[in-house]
């Protein structure tokens, strides 16, 4: 909301300077964003009148003109075709300066010496304002010599004020200047001029208004005959320019000034174009269409609201006028429309339309129905005035053009609640400026009843009455208390907890923690290879997405840890990464349909590992390597993980494994599938993994045995073992045969080649056995050792 | 007599010259022979001893005995001198510079947001505010609905939402999980809710994906001095003691009376008018809060007559720009392994 300083000054006197009037709009709710002076720059304009004018001697097109300024006279040249003996124009005089920071002086134009200059709208700063090509022509009334940017209004503050949606008694300067009476002490409300409203019957036949839907409470039409469609008074056009409106018409301007002004939208409908004598307000019928100002035509819906005319719509309520029944250049007779509508039904249409006219911005936001009538008296007014219309016959009202009367009541122990101290009569105070008023009769020892001023159609509770308090005498008064309602202890969720643990131990590991988008492309997931029954494969899709980049959830972090990897070898990073993010993948549980719940987030933990581009630099990784880190970042988490030899569609055939954790999938460890790699040309093996921190949650917490004072005692088994069985197969049945005294068993060696049958492979292990009450005799041993070796023997491995 | 005696008096002294010259342990070994070994100089004295008379044997003979143990004390402490020499002189070939790069990798680096988060959660922690957390793919109902934004609200202009399949959204604030706890647990409330939020909107200081954490205290006689407590402790906590706070009247539809928190300039102080981080103003806007609108109680299944409370909500990835002095939001999305890690070089 852009608001004139100027205007508003024919409202309201306020005793502070424009400063403190921004800080105190933007301390209680109304952010001022900016702080705009149109003529800043412009100085030493006049208003000059043009006594001769010769063409230029050798330059064709060129005029010269004799200026009479008030300071006296000058020559100066223009190519301005509007340009006419007589007429005034802005003249500024050497010296002077044009709203870019221009500064004039005396040009030698071939011999002819040009002081200074006539202006443009342009040269004003105000290009809207221009109707001609040429100079900005002012009316033969305008004061010659006078001060023009005074004059036009161009020495004005413009407040762009951000309103929040809550407040449409805002979007007005009648209500700007009640909102500045009520929070700047001193403020003094001026007399509010409002036309008086023609009287009478109209002079042509008019069959009426007709409302056949509660969504128009209230609606009035005003007639206006013999108007001459043309520009609006140049000072009228600048200020329109300045509230942040282009300058259409006189008529168009006019209903755009009082809807400045009053903050109830105005329409004008060109008599003549309606299809009947006669206006009904309805409810579109669905299939319905209507072709709005603006030459697209519209689908409607029951939710609309539409003017209608001899049954044909000519408006789409409160949104946009009909291109059937707008004003045009040879317009006549204007029935001008001041209504009230429902502000949810309007909100709906304008959201669904994406049509945010003034008109659906204000009536959205809530448009009291006390305004239509001033609104209509003023846009009436100003045709008049503008246009030469003349006003004939009182308006017609139909439905009713005043607000309910609402009330709402503020407890003295509601404030104290809030705010820690209760003075209702400070509170009374401080609501009366804003036009509450106390209904006396209804006052209570400890509370207060106000009735609720038609504007302020944001208040209806008591909470809303402590705000108005509250703001004004502002929240740095409230004291600062520490909640006592904190007395109890604190809960990090065992999501969270883990969530920590793993950070820290990734980064201890060397990893650099990332957040990547949570969504990514159906590309970066097809590159993937999920075939058709994997889901990770089937990802929600964005419906709206901003790009198409961004256009699905991810269902695994792997995609946005990949490009991220790219990003980087792209920018020329050649040394090894470490990259891990925790966050949520997004996965359909019931199909492709996505009905219901239909879907899960589960938490994850994912990394990639690269060992760098450059081998000069790369780190030692190996699949065993990033092993380490996964085992690592699990026992951070108090689990144990085993692996099993799997697959994934992107896993390297031979080097995929499923992490499990307690008996249950939790995961994968993978080094990528090489034909993926090559395909992204990444230059070196990456090796990716990924858990769901479901399996790492809550597990936390460890057990303690006494400390071992006997020394345990070591004996190797070394065994001939086909290829095809996994050592973690072969450790678990020499626990098996192992007996109690079994405290460790480690792999040390793993040999095949020489001396190897085809297909075997030879695993040898150094086996401790301890107990911890005594030192074991080399009997024992002998006897708890051979026992191992036969039940191995017997299990068909062959000892070495 | 005396010619023994006199004797000793040069062996010692013999023995002494000796031991200065020694360089190594094979030297050592030859004049432990020369002076103590069964044919050496202490030997030859006390054969002489035989030509003593009985008188002088004893005194003679103890003053040899004395001059062979000083001699063996003195061996032995040059022979530990020079096996430290000895063993050094192989360190000393085993020299290496230290300047060396490191092998393997070292620390990692935090993501800054990340960081943020978990420093904001801990001081609410601390202040007793329980975390709670929520889904990201929401529905109308806890997203806006249950929050007293109706469909045709013009408040839903202010978020810009992303929609996806089966009519659901991403959720453009983390107050869905206000919703969500106020009906699983009731009244009173503590809770913190950290976690990712989405709006389309995508420039250097906006970002379609971004860290928000609300809070939420719901109990009996809630003031606004509550709320101010609750921030205050947390703006002393992440920007310093010295920090100041003012509140700007706003509106939100879920709060009533609504307000914006600012803190003065982390980067000026307030005293700088060409400040960049706040533009001159002094301020910088931290969060958004209020008192819950008495809808969003009931929507939450709480009974508005009987408590009250206050939320509020901050934007973590606009601290860390704080905090970190970053300029552009979208760094912290790009994965870019330099910004990260902080300029290193891994």
């Amino acid at each position: 909301m852009l608001v004139s300083l100027n205007w508003l000054k024919e409202l309201i006197r306020i005793p502070a300077g424009v400063d403190e009037i921004a800080r105190r709009l933007t301390m209680t709710g109304c952010e001022v964003e900016e702080i705009r002076r149109p003529g800043e720059k412009l100085r030493d304009v006049f208003i000059g009148k043009v006594l001769s004018l010769e063409p230029h001697p050798t330059r064709e097109g060129l005029q010269v003109a004799r200026v009479d300024y008030g300071g006296g006279q000058k020559t100066c040249t223009t190519a301005a075709p509007n340009v006419a003996v007589g007429k005034l124009f802005p003249y500024a005089p050497p010296g002077g300066v044009l709203a870019d920071g221009t500064v004039l002086g005396v040009r030698d134009f071939d011999g002819v010496l040009s002081e200074g200059m006539l202006l443009s709208a342009e040269e004003l700063g105000i290009p809207d304002v221009e109707v001609e090509f040429g100079l900005l022509a002012l009316p033969e009334d305008a004061p010659r010599g006078e001060d023009c940017i005074a004059w036009l209004g161009l020495d004005d503050v413009i407040l762009d004020v951000s309103i929040t949606p809550n407040r449409g008694d805002l979007l007005s300067l009648v209500g700007i200047a009640r909102e500045l009476y009520g929070i700047l002490p001193g403020t003094e409300l001026l007399p509010l001029e409002v036309p008086a409203l023609p009287e009478g019957p109209w002079p042509i036949p008019f069959e009426g208004i007709t409302l056949e839907d509660e969504g128009c409470p209230a609606y009035s039409l005003g007639l206006i005959r013999n108007v001459r469609i043309g520009p609006s008074p140049v000072r009228s056009r600048v200020r329109v320019s300045l509230c942040g409106m282009r300058p259409i018409s006189n008529v168009v301007d006019a209903t755009n000034l009082a809807m400045l002004f009053w903050g109830q939208p105005l329409h004008a409908f060109d008599l003549d174009r309606l299809p009947a004598r006669h206006i009904a307000v309805r409810a579109a019928e669905k299939g319905e269409t209507i072709t709005t100002l603006d030459g697209k035509e519209r689908a409607l819906e029951e939710e609309d609201l539409l003017i209608t005319s001899g049954g044909v719509a000519v408006g789409l309520a409160g949104v946009m006028g009909g291109a059937n029944s707008e004003i045009s250049d040879d317009t006549a007779t204007v029935v001008l429309e001041s209504a009230s509508f429902d502000r949810v039904r309007i909100g709906r249409t304008s959201r669904r339309m994406g049509l945010h006219s003034e008109a659906a911005f204000r009536y959205a936001r809530g448009v009291d129905r006390t305004k239509a009538l001033p609104a209509l008296a003023m846009a009436m007014a100003y045709m008049r005035d503008f246009a030469g219309g003349e006003l004939c016959g009182a308006p017609l009202v139909a439905g009713d053009p005043r607000e309910p009367h609402r009330t709402a009541s503020l407890r003295a122990s509601t404030l104290r609640t809030y705010l820690m101290s209760a003075d209702m009569d400070k509170a009374s105070a401080t609501l009366e400026r804003f036009g509450f008023s106390e209904v006396r009769e209804r006052r209570e020892e400890a509370a207060r009843t106000f009735a609720v001023p038609a504007a302020r159609l944001d208040v209806s509770i008591e909470e809303d009455l402590v705000e108005e308090v509250a703001r004004v005498e502002g929240y740095d008064t409230v004291p600062v208390r520490i909640p006592p309602h904190l007395y109890a202890s604190a809960s990090l969720t065992t999501l969270m907890t883990a969530l920590r643990r793993l950070r820290e131990s990734a980064m201890g590991r060397g990893f650099v923690e990332m957040i990547t988008y949570s969504f990514v492309a159906p590309e970066d997931l097809r590159i993937l290879r999920f075939p058709e029954e994997d889901r990770r494969g089937n990802p929600i899709a964005v419906v709206n997405p901003i790009a198409a980049d961004q256009s699905v959830m991810r269902t695994s972090l792997l995609p946005g840890l990949l490009k991220a990897l790219l990003r980087n070898l792209r920018g020329g990073f050649r040394g090894p990464i470490r990259m891990f993010e925790q966050g949520k993948v997004f996965l359909r549980t019931d199909g492709a349909d996505f009905s219901g719940d239909g879907h899960e987030e589960p938490f994850y933990l994912g990394g990639i590992v690269f060992p760098g581009r450059d081998r000069r630099f790369a780190d030692d990784e190996d699949f065993f390597s990033v092993k380490a880190d996964v085992v690592a970042l699990c026992e951070a988490c108090a689990v144990r993980p085993e692996f099993v030899q799997a697959e994934e569609p992107f896993g390297h055939k031979g080097r995929t494994a499923r992490i499990r954790i307690n008996g249950k999938d939790a995961g994968y460890l993978l080094a990528l599938k090489p034909l993926i790699g090559s395909a992204l040309d990444l230059g070196a093996p990456l090796y990716a993994f990924e858990i769901d921190l479901e399996s790492l949650v809550g597990q936390v917490s460890y057990q303690f045995t006494e400390p071992m004072r006997y020394p345990a005692i070591y004996r190797d088994v070394s065994l001939l073992v086909p290829k095809a069985t996994p050592a973690a197969v072969v450790e678990a049945e020499m626990r098996r045969f192992a007996g109690d005294f079994l405290w460790d068993v480690r792999l040390f060696d793993v040999y095949e080649g020489e001396g190897i049958p085809e297909g075997h492979r030879s695993l040898a292990f150094s086996v401790a056995y301890r107990s911890a009450e005594r030192t074991l005799s080399d009997e024992e041993i002998e006897g708890i050792h051979g026992a191992l070796r036969s039940g191995l023997a017997a299990r068909g491995y062959t000892l070495r | 007599m005396s010619h023994v005696l006199g004797q000793v008096e040069d062996l010692r002294e013999q023995c002494r010259e000796a031991l200065a010259k020694i360089g190594s342990l094979a030297a050592l070994q030859e004049e432990r022979v020369r002076f103590l070994g069964k044919k050496g100089e202490i030997t030859r004295l006390l054969r002489m001893l035989g030509t003593l008379s009985p008188e002088e044997r004893p005194r003679v003979g103890s003053t040899v005995n004395e001059l062979r143990d000083e001699m063996e004390m003195a061996f032995e402490a040059a022979k530990m001198r020079l096996e430290v020499l000895e063993a050094e002189k192989e360190e000393e070939r085993g020299r290496l510079d230290v300047t060396l790069p490191c092998r393997g990798r070292g620390w990692g680096s935090f993501h800054p947001v990340v960081q943020v988060m978990h420093e904001v959660i801990d001081v609410f922690l601390g202040l007793g505010y329980s975390v709670a957390l929520g889904p990201e793919i929401e529905d109308d109902f806890h997203n806006f609905e249950a929050l007293n934004i109706p469909s045709y609200h013009p408040a839903r202009d202010m978020q810009d939402t992303f929609y996806v399949e089966g009519n659901r959204l991403l959720r453009t604030h983390t107050s869905p999980v206000q919703v969500r706890s106020m009906l699983r647990w009731g009244a009173p409330l503590r809770i913190i809710c950290p976690g990712k939020v989405f709006r389309r909107d995508s420039d250097p200081t906006h970002s379609p994906m971004f860290h928000q954490l609300e809070g939420l205290l719901v109990d009996r006689d809630v003031s606004i001095a509550d709320l101010k407590g609750s921030l205050e402790a947390f703006a002393k906590a992440m920007f310093g003691p010295e920090v100041k706070a003012r509140y700007r009247a706003s509106y939100f539809p879920f709060t009533e009376p609504s307000m914006e928190m600012d803190v003065s300039c982390v980067a000026c102080g307030g005293k700088n008018p060409s400040c960049r981080i706040c533009k001159g103003s002094g301020w910088l806007e931290i969060s958004g809060l209020g008192m819950v609108h008495p809808n969003v109680l009931r929507a939450g299944g709480i009974d508005p007559t009987v408590y009250n409370g206050f939320a509020w909500g901050m934007g973590l990835d606009r601290i860390a720009l704080l905090k970190y002095d970053v300029r552009d939001l979208r760094f912290f999305f790009d994965g870019d392994v330099t910004f990260l890690s902080r300029g290193g070089m891994r």
